[in-house]
Parts: structure tokens; sequence; C-alpha cells
């Protein structure tokens, strides 16, 4: 027979991130940005040396970005932020993901008195204003750690996926497929799990990649505010510290301070958004042969 | 049918009265592909004699629905080769952006299929049809909305309630007749139906059908009907051509083509059909399967994997049908017997041309 | 067997801002599904043939009446016993791309299932296996081709096939098939219509055939019956050539004379009764629901509402008050 159709490849799904230009540039960002976070702290010493001869330094050889309010390295400083940032992210994304499909599929499939309650949970979740909420409960508690901080970006911030994701369930809950499930008597945790969730899996990954982008720049937000402590340092309170003291908005003279942190949230947030085009040929077969 | 046919709205424009031919020549559209570009429809000729219904007969893959977007310099594809003349309006390919846009209204009307839901969910039939006078720069809009309540009372639609609904408060049908609607308010005088009853059931589509016959003969239209119902194509068109994975394999009166088919592929698709009338137990279903762009062979007969009468030939020559002469003498002879020539006998609007190596007519 | 007993199904109104009126999708129907069978249900669209199909796959619920399977009544029995009965009866969708899974491929689509039913009888890993060539071989496609496509690999034909082979893994009695070859290519219709034929021979299993298309319902095999529904209401029941060649309903004539003629090949049918005006919902007519469309209306319509009723000594049975054969259907040319 003349009409054949190529075999479905496994290896081929790797191809699918690096496509394009623009996906090999987003993907090679987010690599540079977590072998970062991942290798940044060996690479200084725990406390980074300080030179009070040369506060507020221009770029040069010993100091490519410049220096801080107290001589410090700005690119060593940027280099060990760079861990909590992207740890802090990844737990709010991975929460908010996670708490948000568990209630979404599971109000959507279920429906009835199970969807009642959880949408009454979600909706409540969705109207308390995450930052007001965030500076609020900055004052009785200090989630300065990468962990406290990812924890609560996620507890706050599952809400609009929840809805997305209900509402996904209940368009696919209708289609042959599932409805054939049901009849052929399928366990509801088999047809959520391995027939559902399949579906579900292209958006709940973009969900995820988003999530990491808003999750940074709710923390950045929260310590360009000073709401949080200073005791740690990351790109947020380079920021603080850039804009208040240094006064780097009026003068020339901290500007690369100001704008390190700047880019680098920019440039990671570019490469994820960058990435986000694989995700639908990643998990649709349709998209991905050809 | 037991209805007498209540008057049809004339035309407004005077030169509507003459009914225009469409010429296809040679006609390749391409599709870009992981593995190059590959042609949806390839090749292809044929006629639309003026004031007819032509029927386009083809299955999914068969490149029909690419053909007829064509027509209107509008298919997602490129076209490598050819030309479609109007009378009245040229090549189509040939024209400037500014006129392409007027040709498509003024000129060709085009009805989508009932499912594709090709109307505005947003905005209500009326507000969609002084949208579309305005955007062919219609000045006298109060005259479109006159002519368009014409056409809805002729299509069997109450008009006044039909402008203020949206989409989704109209039945199949009636939006199938909307679309007939659409089409024609701007006075075409060529129009092409993709699929009018597709998704309809069988007293919509009896109406629809019985609506498209006299809307095309009150209006003096050269119509052009695409469908995989041979039903369809039965009741409604003066000439079919069948087509098969880009091609043209036969065409000729609807009548002959149906009682007499010459090509295995419409002798395979005709005892393959599932009728009213005949012994269910005579019907034979078709081996293989259906072509799709990414499958079709690169040379020889695109059938042939699926044909009782392949030859060796057929593995490496793709037949040919004769050209299609509009003014041609009439010939009912199909186009020679034994290997397909090219070009050899002109055919007319009686005619009849099959694209085939295997002697038509002379095997059992 | 499967027997309906004035079932009735009323879609309750939608309140709010977009009221509508509730809509009596079933009024009564009686009908019978005898072992290895082949009945079909004629309508047009919102005749309540799909509301019937999915009632009888246990997707939808009924209001009244009764539906016996295999000579139990179901309202007698609790939803999970319910639930072991509606599993004999499985249902094929109009639009096969939609019915399976896309991110799975053929061999996932049928594991699962099969591999549910493994461990309900006891069976292993290589049973699961064997039984999936099996039933891909017996629906006509090659498992070596087929187990490692996704859906979008296929022809519509094939995928309805696929659809089949997994209604056939539970050891169904009975298939629904709602529109089944509605959205397949011409040419491949015949081979699913024939594919259902042999079901019912090899298998034992009967077949629900719901179509808006007459002609396929006449290949279906040997002792088709036919009933024609219109607006929730069987108004002609019989064996299918009979109904099909001396349709004895005014609806049932003007459904058959609807069909088109394929030129040279047939000629129209001598009458060609067409329904007066659109189909409307919300109107209750006080007699004949047919009535207001009917061409061939009596004055006595509007006041009686008919009962289905046997036609002399034949099986078959109407709904009309003035029944009158009449030749409609296209016939052979020449």
């Amino acid at each position: 027979m003349a009409a054949t159709l190529p075999r479905p490849r496994a290896r081929g799904r790797w191809r699918i991130l690096v496509r394009t230009p623009g996906r090999a540039f987003g993907v090679a960002i987010i690599a540079c940005f977590t072998l970062m976070a991942i290798a940044g702290p060996y690479l200084y010493p725990a406390n980074l040396p300080i030179d009070p001869g040369a506060i507020y330094a221009p770029p040069s050889l010993a100091h490519p970005l410049g220096t801080d309010f107290e001589g410090g390295d700005v690119l060593a400083l940027i280099v060990t932020g760079a861990r909590y940032v992207l740890l802090s992210a990844v737990i709010a994304a991975a929460l908010i993901v996670a708490l948000g499909t568990a209630v979404g599929v599971t109000a959507g499939y279920y429906r009835g008195s199970r969807d009642t309650a959880l949408m009454r949970v979600t909706d409540l979740v969705l109207t308390i204003p995450h930052f007001p909420l965030l500076i609020v409960l900055a004052t009785v508690w200090d989630f300065g750690s990468p962990y406290a901080m990812g924890l609560v970006l996620g507890i706050v911030g599952w809400g609009a996926v929840a809805r997305a994701v209900r509402s996904q369930t209940l368009s696919l809950r209708e289609r042959g497929f599932l409805e054939a499930a049901r009849g052929l008597g399928l366990p509801g945790r088999h047809v959520i799990l391995r027939e559902l969730l399949p579906n579900v899996a292209p958006f709940v990954a973009m969900s995820l990649l988003l999530s990491v982008t808003a999750a940074i720049y709710a923390e950045t937000g929260l310590f360009f505010l000073g709401v949080l402590p200073f005791d740690v340092s990351n790109w947020g309170v380079m920021l603080n510290t850039a804009v208040w003291d240094a006064g780097a908005l009026t003068s020339p003279q901290a500007l690369t301070y100001l704008l390190s942190p700047l880019v680098c949230i920019l440039l990671l947030t570019l490469g994820i958004v960058l990435v986000l085009g694989a995700v639908d040929e990643w998990f649709n077969p349709r998209l991905r042969e050809t | 049918m037991a209805r007498p046919a209540p008057a049809v709205t004339p035309p407004a424009s005077p030169n509507a009265n003459v009914p225009a031919a469409v010429r296809v020549r040679d006609l390749t559209v391409a599709f870009a592909t992981a593995s190059g570009e590959r042609p949806a429809v390839s090749h292809v000729s044929l006629d639309l004699p003026p004031g007819q219904i032509t029927g386009l007969l083809g299955e999914s893959g068969s490149g029909k629905s690419t053909l007829a977007l064509a027509l209107l310099n509008a298919t997602p594809g490129r076209v490598t080769s050819g030309s479609v003349e109007i009378d009245g309006v040229g090549d189509v390919f040939a024209l400037p952006a500014a006129e392409l846009r007027r040709v498509r209204g003024a000129e060709i009307g085009y009805v989508f299929q009932a499912s594709q839901n090709s109307l505005n969910p947003l905005k209500p039939v009326g507000k969609q049809l002084l949208d579309l006078g305005r955007s062919h720069g219609e000045r006298d809009l109060r005259g479109l909305l006159r002519r368009a309540r014409g056409l809805l009372e002729d299509v069997g639609l109450d008009s006044a309630r039909v402008l203020s609904c949206y989409q989704h408060e109209l039945s199949g049908g009636m939006r199938q007749r909307v679309g007939i609607v659409f089409a024609l308010v701007l006075n075409a005088h060529v129009l092409i139906l993709d699929e009018p009853t597709t998704a309809l059931d069988m007293l919509s589509q009896a109406s629809v059908l019985q609506i498209i016959r006299k809307v095309h003969a009150a209006r003096r239209l050269t119509t052009l009907v695409i469908s995989h119902d041979v039903g369809v194509i039965g009741e409604l068109a003066d000439r079919t051509a069948v087509m098969y994975a880009g091609r043209i394999v036969e065409e000729g009166p609807t009548g002959a083509l149906l009682v007499g088919p010459r090509h295995p592929y419409t002798r395979a698709l005709l005892a393959a059909l599932p009728r009213i009338t005949g012994d269910p137990e005579l019907a034979r279903p078709l081996t293989g399967r259906p072509p799709d762009l990414m499958s079709i062979p690169a040379a020889g007969c695109m059938f042939r994997a699926r044909c009782p009468l392949a030859m060796p030939v057929c593995a490496s020559t793709e037949p040919v049908t004769a050209e299609p002469a509009g003014a041609g003498p009439v010939t009912a002879e199909p186009a020679g017997a034994g290997p397909a020539s090219a070009g050899s006998a002109a055919t007319g609007p009686g005619g009849y041309r099959v694209a085939c190596h295997a002697v038509p007519g002379e095997r059992p | 067997m499967i027997e309906g007993r004035g079932l009735t199904r009323t879609f309750p109104a939608r309140g709010g801002l977009l009221g509508r009126d509730p809509v009596r999708a079933l009024r009564g129907v009686d009908f019978t599904i005898p072992d290895r069978g082949a009945v079909s249900f004629i309508g047009e669209s919102g005749c309540g043939k799909t509301t019937l199909g999915r009632i009888l796959c246990g997707l939808e619920d009924f209001d009244g009446g009764e539906l016996i399977i295999d000579g139990q009544p179901l309202s007698r029995l609790r939803p999970r016993q319910r639930e072991t009965y509606f599993r004999r009866i499985q249902m094929i969708h109009q639009d096969p791309y939609s019915a399976l899974n896309p991110t799975r491929t053929v061999e996932g689509i049928l594991g699962a299932p099969l591999a549910l039913r493994a461990r309900q009888r006891g069976e292993n890993d290589g049973w699961v296996r064997r039984r999936r060539a099996e039933l891909l071989e017996l629906v006509g496609l090659d498992p070596g081709f087929a187990l490692s496509r996704y859906p979008h690999m296929l022809s519509g034909g094939m995928r309805q096939r696929v659809v089949i082979a997994r209604a056939l893994t539970v050891d169904p009695e009975v298939l629904v098939a709602d529109e089944a070859v509605s959205m397949i290519d011409v040419s491949l219709r015949l081979g699913i219509l024939r594919l259902l034929r042999d079901l019912r021979e090899r298998l034992g299993v009967s077949v629900l055939f719901i179509t808006h298309d007459v002609a396929t319902a006449r290949y279906l095999g040997p002792g088709g019956e036919l009933y024609v529904i219109y607006r929730g209401q069987v108004v002609e029941h019989g064996r299918t050539d009979t109904v099909i060649g001396a349709p004895v309903h005014p609806y049932t004539q003007c459904l058959l004379a609807a069909i088109p003629v394929l030129a040279g090949i047939e000629q129209p049918g001598p009458q060609r009764p067409v329904p007066l005006g659109a189909l409307d919902e919300r109107a209750e007519p006080p007699g004949c629901l047919f009535e207001p469309r009917c061409p061939f209306a009596a004055p006595g319509c509007r006041s009686e509402r008919p009962v289905l009723g046997q036609v002399g000594e034949t099986a078959q049975e109407h709904a009309c008050l003035y029944p009158e054969r009449r030749a409609v259907v296209p016939v052979s040319a020449g």
C-alpha cells in the first residue's frame, strides 16, 4: 500500500524544545539561571567581601557590574541571589498548579455537592486580593525563607487555575471518550488520571510556567516595597536599596546596581515565555508529527 | 413538490442577467509540510458552464474545499500553477487586492457548511449584513437590507425575526439559508456552496436543495455545489466532476455519470453507496485507505493502490484527462481508448472525460 | 432482549434570564430490541431518538415508564446494580474522533478496559494482548498497523472501528450506534455497516441504529425493524423493508419523500409529500402532534390524538387517524 504514515517516536519530544531559535534561546536562558541557582552560592564565600573604598563604583574588570552601597560586587550578588528567586518561584508554582488542578478536576468531573463546595472555597481564595494579603501577613510572619515564601504564594494564588481547569474538565467531560470510559466501567480515579489529565496537561504546564513568572514578580515586589526584612540578599532587596537608598532613579551613580536585577528578572521571564510555545507541542501528539 | 414556489426577488443590477462562465485551467495548490510542498489540488482543469449547476463530488482528502476556496483566491495554500477565469472579472489570481475583495461577494458568493458556524456569534444577523455592505463600500445600505429581506423571504425565512437573531438562535437549516442570503445579497452571479446540507437532517436537506435550485434558476446563476453526498449531487447538478486526491478523475453530465461511471473510483464509490433502492447485498465496500496530503504517491495514478484494474503503467505515469474547451465541438466519447491522451479531444458542454489508463467501458 | 415500555423524558425548564419551556423529549415510547436484532430509529433532529439511545446506555435518566433488560425492570434496581446492566449496552458515538482519547494510542485505548476485564476474570497480561489483537482483527483492522497509532493518524472509518472494538471489550449484548456513520466518508460507510451486520451474526449482539439517513438502515442485515419517531412519539413501526416500501403514516411518507434521487439510477416516487412549515418544539396541539405540518390533515386530526395501533394483519403499527399507503420512496430507474 502506498499510503503509510510515520510511526510515532518517543525521542522526538526533546527536539521540540529547540525546534525554533526563539525556543532554543529561551531554554538557554532558563538553563543559565538554573545553573546559577544551583551552583551560585558555592562559587562565592558565605559572606560576600565588601570594599568600602569602592562604593557604587562603575563597571570594571574587578567588578563587571559595578558595586553596591557597601562596595560588594554586584555580579556576586546577582549570582547568589538567583537561588532564592528561582527556588521560591518554583515552589509557589508547583503548589499553585497542584492545588488548582486537583480542585478543578475534582469539581469538574464529579460535579454535584463536591463541585459546589470546592467552588465556594475557590471563590474565597479568588476574592481575597493577593498583594494586600501578603503585606498584612508579612507584619505577623516573616516568610523571608524561600520555602515559606513559596508556600505563602502558592496557597494564595491557586484560585484562577482551579477555575480554568474546572471549565476545561467540564467541556472535556462531554466528549465521547470520557463518556465511553464511564460506560465501560472504568473507575473514576483511572478516568481522571489516565484519560482526563493528559488532555488538561497542556494548560496545566503553561500555568506552571506562567505561575513561575507571576511568583517572581510577586516576591520581588514584596522585597522592593520593603515589606519583608532584609536579612536575605536577593534581587528584590537589591532593587529596594538601589531605589530608596542610592537614589538610583534620580542619579546615574548606582545605575548598574539598579539595572542588574531588573534585567535578570526580565530575562528570566522572557526565557519562560519563549518556551511556552513548546508546551502545546509537547503534550499534543497531533502537533508533534510532520 | 406539493407546495407552489413563491416568486423570487429579481437581482438589482442589469448585467446580472447574463450568466457568467468560470474556467479553471491547470490549477495546482500546494501546502507546506515538514517534507516539502505537497499539492492538495494538482493540475485541475474544470469548466463551470454559464447558468448551470456543476457538482464536485469528493470525499475528505480529495481537495474539493481547497479547489473551491481557490476560485476566490482565498486558499491558505500556495497556488503554484494555473488560472481561474471568470467572465466579467478576469483571472482571479491576477487581480489587485482591492478588486479581489470586491469580487468576493459582489461577483462570487461563497456559502460555507452549516456546521462551520461561519456567522459571527456576537452580532445579530442584520448587523453582520450591514458590516458586509460597508466593507464592500456599499453606500445604499437601506437598499441592501431591502434586498436581504427579499432574499430571506425567498429562502423561506421570516425576515424580520431572522435579522435580529443571533447565530445560536437559528437551527442548522436556517443558518444554511442565511448563508445563502449572505452569499447573494451583493448580487453575485457565481455561487459556490461547500457541503450545503451536511449536518442537516433529511427534511431540512430537502428544503435547502429546493431553495438552491429555485434561487439558481431565478437569478440565472452559475453554481458550483461541492459535496461528498452523491444524493445531493444527483438532485442538483447538471454536470458532475469527481475528485480524488486532488485530481479530477471523471467529469460529465450527471445522469450519464451515475448510470455509467467509467473511472474505477467512481464505479467503486457508487457500488459502495448505501442507497434506498437496490439490493443491499449487492453493495461492495471499498478497499484500502482514503488518500491524504502526506500519503499520496509522488508518481503514477493516485488510485492504483485501491484499483481493481491497476496495470504496470499506472505506477509510473499519471493519467490525464482532456482539457475542457468552453466553446469547442461537442464530443460524446471519452478521452480516447488505450493510454489516455493529453488534450487529444476537446470536450464541450455535453462531453465527458475520464482520467484512467485502463480502457473505460470495455472492462466488465 | 431489551424492552422499553412507555418511556418518558421531559427536560426541565431552564429558568433565569434565558428562560426556556420544558421540552418533552419522549412521550411514552414502547419498543423491543430482540436478541441479535437490528432495530433502527429514524426521525428528524430533535425528535428524541438520540435521547432514547442515551437512556438505553444509562447516560440519561428517564422520568416515566420502564426499561426492562433481560426481564429485569431497571427502576427496581439501585444505581450500582443498574450500572452492571448498562454495561451490557455500549454506545458508538457519531464523532469517531472525539470518541477516542487523542493523547493515547490504540494500544492504550483498548488496553484500559481490557485490563479491567482481565482483573475481573483473573486473567493475565498475555490474555489482554491476545484479546486486543483478536478484537482488532474482528473489526477489520491490522493489529500491527493500528496498535501504535494515535487516533489522528487513522481515517474516520478506522477510528470508528477502534470505537467498536473498544465497545466489544466488555462483551456487550447491544451496540447503540447513534449516527455512527454520518461523519465518515461515504465510501467507508458500507464497511462499518457490514461490520455491524457481521457482529450480529458472529457475536450475537443486537444493534440499535439511530439515524436520519434511512438508506443506511437497510444494510444492517436481515430481520431489521424500523421505528419512526416524531416529537418523542413512535408514529410508525414495522419491518424495515415494509415501512420503507409501503409507509402508512404521513410523517414517514414525508421523510422518505425527502430522500434525494440519484438522477439516472433512480426515479422519484409518484408522490412526494412535504411537511407544511418547520418543527415547533413548543407547540402542544390538542390532537395529533403532526397535524400542524401534515399535508393530509383532516378536521378530525385536531381533536383526537392517535395512538400506536396495528395495520390489519401485519406487524406494522402506526399512529394515524387516516392512514393511507403511499409509494413515496425513489425507485430504481429502468
